[in-house]
């Protein structure tokens, strides 16, 4: 059987012998390959390229390696196999031009929402009044300008995750992972939450991996959607999307998306 | 927002009732214990209960009275029981949380050391006092060390308990962030195990009181332990029940003092704490 049978690459373009090759490249994969305790192969070959700008969906069922894809671009694991480059070289760990963003909101209990948002330039340095005034402009950009000062646990769920994304946006990477950050509310606020953060990576000019479940979501905010299936988790397609930006949410009605969301299903069921 | 909406609550007319049923409950409760303290009184006074087992409420409040003020002997023994408990509950919570963050950071220090602390644990530690007081003699430091002994468990346990329960998916946060092992310890693990060291250092008080108490019953010439001893050989039971209710007062106090400093600590933990915090913090960043 052809190794990359099951691997189909972005664009079939000559492939550069080392990484860097494309400036406008900015994660690469080839042959990717993530197995734990030498046995559960996690993540199986997984060859792809993302664009500087583009905001790419992962989308798969649970357990297809979703997160292991993540934590390996965000250099929290090491690979097993193949190639990962993140601007042009290997990761080799946690680098200050990727952030990333958990399922939960993983804020810290004792600061209030703007010392969490502080958190990624404390780990650094010591903050300033320019950063302090950041953190709160930050705040104000995700709509928490009144709930600086409290703490997560005066916080709705969608709140704090709110405050979550602004920590993301405070580290100033332009690599944005995003790991099902609004997985857990209801739908309603991630359909708001969704919209806002389309609105704000706009804005800050990012490149981000956005990982969900659910399809339609990963088709309205992306421009490119990864499909990927399990046992083992494979990466399986990536799929294009066309529509034009700024979107709102009528795109969900129109037959074309739902053709695509189709399309997409399919790919996930044929596994 | 909902900060100004607890001020208003405050201030209601709903307010008002609460109080008033609070003050109602108060009063039912002084009620019953009175009645308790008469029929005790009564039991005792008709010799209906012998009051060499069970003296009369009011023998006790006069022999407390004794003690304290007009004899006053009951406040040197009390200083000298106290100092054998708090010096106690320092060395052994301090040895116990170091201990606990040893284990908690390397795993290698906690699967060495967990066969003698289950061993320490299952010991009944209390049994050693007899040795420590031939090891260490007859001054206050067996006192501190049987203390220090009984009481290093708890924070010991909930210390690493903590360290270990860090949250997986907080601490991968941090080290995407690029933080060091030292930040995440210090910004992650050990404010998260907070809530839990203090449970275990609320324990702690209270276990090294009871250490330094078993401690003057073995061996001692001063201590409410030696004062309990004494008046109970000699069946003055009104004097024995004046120390119980001294002891039981300082235990009360010890508790609640640990009580603050946990508040103080775990802000985040109270609602009405992170209120004032969150008030203050505002105010601060306003200034700059
Ligand atoms: N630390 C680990 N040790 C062992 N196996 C792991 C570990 N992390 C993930 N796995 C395994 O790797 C596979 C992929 O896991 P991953 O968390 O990447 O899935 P996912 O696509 O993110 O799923 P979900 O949508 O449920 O979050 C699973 O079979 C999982 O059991
Ligand atoms: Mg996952």
């Amino acid at each position: 059987m052809n190794a990359f049978s099951n691997t189909i690459v972005a664009a079939d373009r000559a492939r550069p012998a080392m990484a860097g090759g494309d400036p406008d490249i900015v994660i690469s994969a080839d042959g990717l390959v993530k197995t734990f305790n030498g046995e559960v192969i996690a993540l199986d070959r997984a060859t792809f390229d993302i664009r500087r700008g583009s905001f790419v969906s992962l989308v798969g069922p649970s357990g297809c390696g979703k997160s292991t894809l993540l934590r390996l671009v965000a250099g929290l694991i090491a690979k097993t196999g193949g190639e990962l480059s993140v601007l042009g070289h290997g990761v080799s760990g946690p680098s200050s031009d990727v952030a990333m963003m958990f399922q939960r909101p993983t804020l810290l209990d004792w600061r209030t929402a703007v010392e969490n948002v502080l958190l990624p330039t404390e780990v650094k340095r010591s903050a300033t009044n320019a950063d302090r005034r950041r953190a709160i402009d930050l705040l104000n950009l995700v709509g928490l300008k009144d709930f600086a000062f409290s703490f997560p646990r005066q916080l709705s769920g969608g709140m704090q995750q709110r405050v979550a994304l602004a920590r993301l946006l405070q580290t100033g990477a332009n690599i944005l992972l995003l790991d099902e950050p609004f997985g857990a509310l209801d739908e309603f606020t991630r359909e708001r939450l969704n919209l806002e953060l389309m609105r704000i990576v706009e804005d800050v000019d990012a490149t981000v991996l956005f990982v969900t479940h659910n399809i339609a979501e990963a088709i309205f905010l992306a421009d490119q959607v990864m499909v990927m299936t399990p046992r083992p988790g494979r990466l399986a397609r990536i799929v294009d999307v066309p529509f034009e930006r700024p979107r709102g949410v009528e795109l969900m009605q129109t037959p074309e998306f739902n053709g695509l969301v189709g399309e997409v299903r399919s790919i996930l069921g044929g596994h | 927002m909902s900060l100004a909406a607890n001020e208003h609550f405050a201030g209601s007319p709903q307010a008002g009732s609460a109080r008033a049923l609070v003050i109602g409950r108060i009063a039912r409760h002084l009620a019953l214990f009175l009645s308790i303290i008469a029929v005790w009184e009564l039991a005792s006074a008709t010799q209906f209960v012998d009051p060499l087992i069970l003296p009369r409420p009011s023998a006790i409040i006069v022999a407390l009275y004794g003690m304290l003020f007009v004899q006053g002997n009951a406040w040197y023994h009390m200083g000298i029981t106290l100092w054998e408990a708090l010096a106690g509950f320092v060395i052994g919570s301090v040895v116990g949380i170091a201990l606990a963050v040893a284990a908690g950071l390397s795993e290698t220090f906690r699967r060495y050391i967990s066969p003698y602390v289950i061993v320490l644990q299952v010991i009944p530690r209390i049994a050693l006092a007899p040795m420590i007081i031939a090891w260490l003699g007859f001054g206050t430091s067996p006192k501190i060390a049987i203390g220090a002994l009984i009481c290093f468990f708890p924070p010991f346990i909930n210390t690493l308990t903590g360290l270990v329960n860090t949250d997986e998916d907080a601490s991968e946060m941090f080290r995407s962030l690029g933080a060091s092992k030292r930040q995440i310890f210090f910004s992650l693990m050990l404010p998260n195990a907070m809530p839990i060291i203090m449970a275990g250092l609320k324990a702690a008080i209270s276990l090294a009181l009871i250490g330094a108490i078993v401690g003057e019953f073995i061996s001692a010439g001063e201590g409410m332990g030696v004062l309990m001893q004494r008046y109970s050989f000699a069946l003055n039971m009104a004097a024995s029940f004046a120390v119980l209710v001294m002891l039981t007062a300082v235990g009360y106090l010890l508790f609640v003092a640990m009580e603050e400093v946990d508040e103080y600590l775990v802000y985040w933990r109270s609602d009405a704490r992170m209120a004032a915090m969150s008030r203050r913090c505002a105010k601060a960043w306003r200034a700059d």
